[in-house]
C-alpha cells in the first residue's frame, strides 16, 4: 500500500511539470489555434538557458527568473517571425512549421550545448531524501511540485483576474467579437507564445534537476500530447489534471505493467492510453464536443 | 497541358500519353540514360548520396499517397518502413529466403501493419490522426520493434548483416553500385506505378476523398475502404524503401527509423510540393542535395569555427528546419509548383502569356 501510495505521489509531483508544459501547449492552441509540436524543444531551450545562467553564478531563483524572462522574449521573436503569417492556413501547414521549429530549435541546443548529459553542479536542491510514513522522496521532487504549482497559480490568477489575461479568454472564446471590443488578437496571439516558452522553460528546468539535462529532455514535449489530449484540447483545467493524470499513470503502468514486458513500458504507456482516449471520448475531459463523422 | 501546334494525336490511346512530343520523349529518354550511366563515371561518394536520394523518394512516396492524394496525414511512416526493413531482414537471417521473396513480405507485411493504424482513420481526422500515426510511431518501433523484435536470434538490439547475405538470383547486392542499380529500378517501377495508379478509379476516388471526403461519399464512394487501400498502398511504398535500404546498412537497428524520419519525410513533400509526384524526386533531391554541398560549404568555414564540423549533424539538421519553415512561408506549394512555373515562362517565351 505505501508503494502504490509512494508510487501516486511522486507521480503526482512529476506529473505537475507535465501539467506546467501543458498549459503552455493549450494556451497556444486555445488562444491562436496552432497545434504546436515543438513543445518539447521549447523545454529544452528554456533548461538549457537556466544551466548557462547558473553556471554563470546566478543564484537558482534568479537563474529561474532570468529563463522566464528570455522565454518571454524567445517566445514574443518566434511568433512575430514564423507563427503570425501562418493563422488560417490548413492544419497541415501549421503544425508542420511547428515541426520545422522544433527541428531548427533541437539542433541549435545540440549545436551548442552538445549530446552530453549535464547536471546542475553544485546540486540546486539538497540531496538527502525526505522520509514521510515509510515513503521516500528525493527532495528536489518537492521542491519541483511546489515550483510547478506556484506557477500554475500565477498563470491561471493570470487568466482569470488580470486585463491580458481576459482579453486572452476573449480571443479564445469568440476571436470576431474580441476584436470588435478592441482587444488585440496579435498581442494576444504573442502573448500565448511567450507564456508557453515560460512555462515550458521552467518545466524543463525542473526536470533537467531531476534527471540531469540532455537532448531527450524534449520527450517530455511529446508527453505532453497524451495531457492534452486526455483534457480535451482547449480546456485549462484539462490540461493541469491530463498532465497530473499522465504523470501518475507512467509510474502505476511502469512499476506493475512493466513487470509482465521487456521494457518501454514507460514511454509507451501515455500513448497507448491515448489512443485509448481517443476511441472512445476524443473531446476529452473538458473539450468542446465537435464531432464531425466522415 | 500545353501542347505545340502540329501534334496529332490519331488514336484515344495517344491522347493518354505520358510524354506527347518528340522533345518530351527525348528528354526522358536523356534522364534514363543519365540515371543508369551515373556509376560509369560519378564516384562513390556521389552514388552513395543517390542512394539516400533514392530511398527518401521511396519513403516519401507513401507519405504523399496518404498526404498529398487521399488528405490523411501521417507522421508514422517511419515505422512502416521499418517494418519492411525488419521483415526483409528477419526473413534473409532466420527463415532462409531469398532476398526478393522476403522483400516482397516485407511489402506486404508493411502494408497490412500500415491498414491496422489506418482503421482509426474510419473516425478521425486531423489533428487526432496525427496523434494516432505517432502512436503508431511509438508502439511498432519504440516498442515492439526495440524491445522484442530485436531480441530475436540474440543478437541484442541489432541485426548486423554480414556481406553476401543479400543476394538476388546468386548475385550479391553489396556495394553502393550494385545497390544503386536496385534502388533506381525500383523507384522507377514504383513511380510509374504510382502515376498510372492515381489514374485510375482508385486515384480519383483518393483526390475525391481529399478534396472533400463528404462529397467523395455522397457521389457512391466507400469511404473507409478507399482510405484504408490508401494506407494499404503506401504500407507496401514504405516497405519497398526499406527493403531497398537495408543492403546499404551494416545492420538494422531502431534507431533506423525513430519519429523525427517519419517528420523528414514529411518535409521533404512539403518541400517538394504536396500532391505532385514531381515534388516527391525534387523534394527528396533538394534535401539530399543541398545538404551534401552544405558540407563543402562549411569545411572553409570550420576553419574558424571547428565546431561547425564536429556537430554538423546538426547544422544539417537546423538547416532543414529552417528550409521546411521558409518554403511554408514564402512557397507554399513547393519546388514542383515553381518547376511548372519555369516550364511556363519558357514555352511562352518571348511573350508573356
Amino acid at each position: 500500500m505505501a508503494i502504490l501510495l509512494e508510487l501516486v505521489l511522486s507521480g503526482i509531483m512529476v506529473g505537475s511539470i507535465y501539467a506546467l508544459v501543458a498549459l503552455g501547449w493549450t494556451l497556444i492552441y486555445k488562444c491562436s489555434g496552432v497545434l504546436n509540436l515543438a513543445m518539447g524543444e521549447l523545454t529544452l531551450i528554456g533548461a538549457y538557458v537556466c544551466l548557462t545562467y547558473y553556471q554563470w553564478g546566478f543564484p537558482f531563483p534568479l537563474a529561474l527568473v532570468a529563463t522566464l524572462l528570455t522565454g518571454f522574449i524567445l517566445g514574443l521573436a518566434t511568433e512575430r517571425l514564423f507563427l503570425r503569417r501562418m493563422i488560417g492556413e490548413p492544419i497541415l501547414a501549421v503544425i508542420m512549421i511547428t515541426v520545422g521549429l522544433s527541428f531548427f530549435f533541437r539542433a541549435l541546443v545540440g549545436f551548442t550545448w552538445g549530446t552530453d548529459t549535464v547536471v546542475f553542479t553544485p546540486p540546486v536542491f539538497p540531496r538527502e531524501p525526505l522520509r514521510f510514513y515509510g515513503m521516500v522522496f528525493g527532495q528536489v521532487y518537492l521542491w519541483s511540485f511546489v515550483a510547478a504549482i506556484v506557477l500554475l497559480v500565477v498563470f491561471v490568477w493570470f487568466f482569470q483576474q488580470s486585463r491580458w489575461g481576459l482579453s486572452m479568454q476573449a480571443t479564445a472564446d469568440d476571436e470576431m467579437a474580441a476584436l470588435s471590443l478592441g482587444v488585440s488578437a496579435k498581442r494576444v496571439y504573442a502573448l500565448a507564445w511567450a507564456i508557453a516558452f515560460m512555462a515550458a522553460g521552467v518545466g524543463g528546468t525542473l526536470l533537467g534537476n531531476i534527471n540531469g539535462l540532455n537532448i531527450s529532455v524534449g520527450y517530455l514535449g511529446l508527453l505532453v500530447l497524451p495531457a492534452v489530449v486526455l483534457g480535451g484540447l482547449n480546456s485549462v483545467p484539462g490540461a493541469i489534471v491530463g498532465g497530473l493524470v499522465i504523470g501518475v499513470l507512467q509510474n502505476l503502468s511502469d512499476a506493475y505493467v512493466g513487470k509482465l514486458t521487456q521494457g518501454g513500458v514507460k514511454e509507451i504507456a501515455p500513448f497507448a492510453f491515448m489512443v485509448i482516449i481517443l476511441l472512445f471520448r476524443p473531446y476529452g475531459l473538458w473539450g468542446w464536443v465537435k464531432i464531425e463523422r466522415v | 497541358m500545353y501542347l505545340p501546334s502540329g501534334v496529332y494525336h490519331e488514336t484515344y490511346a495517344a491522347t493518354h500519353g505520358w510524354w506527347q512530343t518528340g522533345f518530351a520523349r527525348g528528354k526522358m529518354a536523356l534522364l534514363v540514360l543519365f540515371v543508369f550511366t551515373l556509376p560509369l563515371y560519378a564516384n562513390l561518394y556521389v552514388v552513395s548520396v543517390a542512394n539516400i536520394t533514392l530511398y527518401t523518394i521511396l519513403g516519401a512516396l507513401g507519405v504523399q499517397l496518404l498526404i498529398g492524394y487521399c488528405g490523411q496525414i501521417t507522421f508514422g511512416h517511419a515505422a512502416f518502413i521499418a517494418v519492411g526493413a525488419y521483415v526483409t531482414a528477419m526473413g534473409v537471417l532466420f527463415w532462409g529466403l531469398p532476398y526478393p521473396v522476403a522483400a516482397v513480405l516485407g511489402c506486404l507485411l508493411a502494408g497490412l501493419w500500415s491498414v491496422v493504424f489506418g482503421l482509426p482513420s474510419a473516425r478521425i481526422k486531423g489533428f487526432y490522426q496525427i496523434m494516432t500515426t505517432m502512436a503508431a510511431q511509438f508502439i511498432t518501433v519504440d516498442f515492439i520493434i526495440t524491445h522484442y523484435v530485436s531480441r530475436v536470434g540474440g543478437r541484442e538490439h541489432y541485426f548486423s548483416l554480414p556481406p553476401g547475405t543479400i543476394t538476388i538470383a546468386g548475385w550479391p547486392v553489396e556495394s553502393e553500385i550494385e545497390v544503386y542499380y536496385l534502388a533506381v529500378i525500383l523507384t522507377i517501377l514504383c513511380l510509374a506505378g504510382m502515376a498510372n495508379l492515381l489514374r485510375t478509379r482508385v486515384g480519383r476516388a483518393w483526390i475525391a476523398i481529399r478534396d472533400n471526403d463528404i462529397a467523395a461519399e455522397t457521389m457512391g464512394l466507400n469511404v473507409v475502404y478507399y482510405k484504408l487501400l490508401a494506407f494499404f498502398a503506401a504500407g507496401v511504398l514504405g516497405g519497398v524503401a526499406g527493403a531497398v535500404w537495408i543492403p546499404s546498412l551494416l545492420f538494422v537497428s531502431p534507431e533506423h527509423f525513430q519519429l523525427s524520419w517519419g517528420l523528414w519525410l514529411v518535409g521533404v513533400i512539403l518541400i517538394g510540393g504536396i500532391g505532385s509526384l514531381h515534388g516527391v524526386v525534387f523534394g527528396s533531391i533538394f534535401v539530399t542535395g543541398i545538404l551534401e554541398l552544405l558540407k563543402f560549404a562549411v569545411i572553409p568555414l570550420s576553419e574558424f569555427y571547428p565546431a561547425l564540423s564536429e556537430r554538423f549533424l546538426y547544422v544539417k539538421e537546423a538547416a532543414f528546419g529552417l528550409a521546411i519553415v521558409l518554403f511554408l512561408l514564402y512557397e507554399p506549394r513547393g519546388l514542383a509548383y515553381r518547376w511548372q512555373q519555369i516550364k511556363n515562362y519558357l514555352n511562352l517565351w518571348p511573350f508573356a502569356y
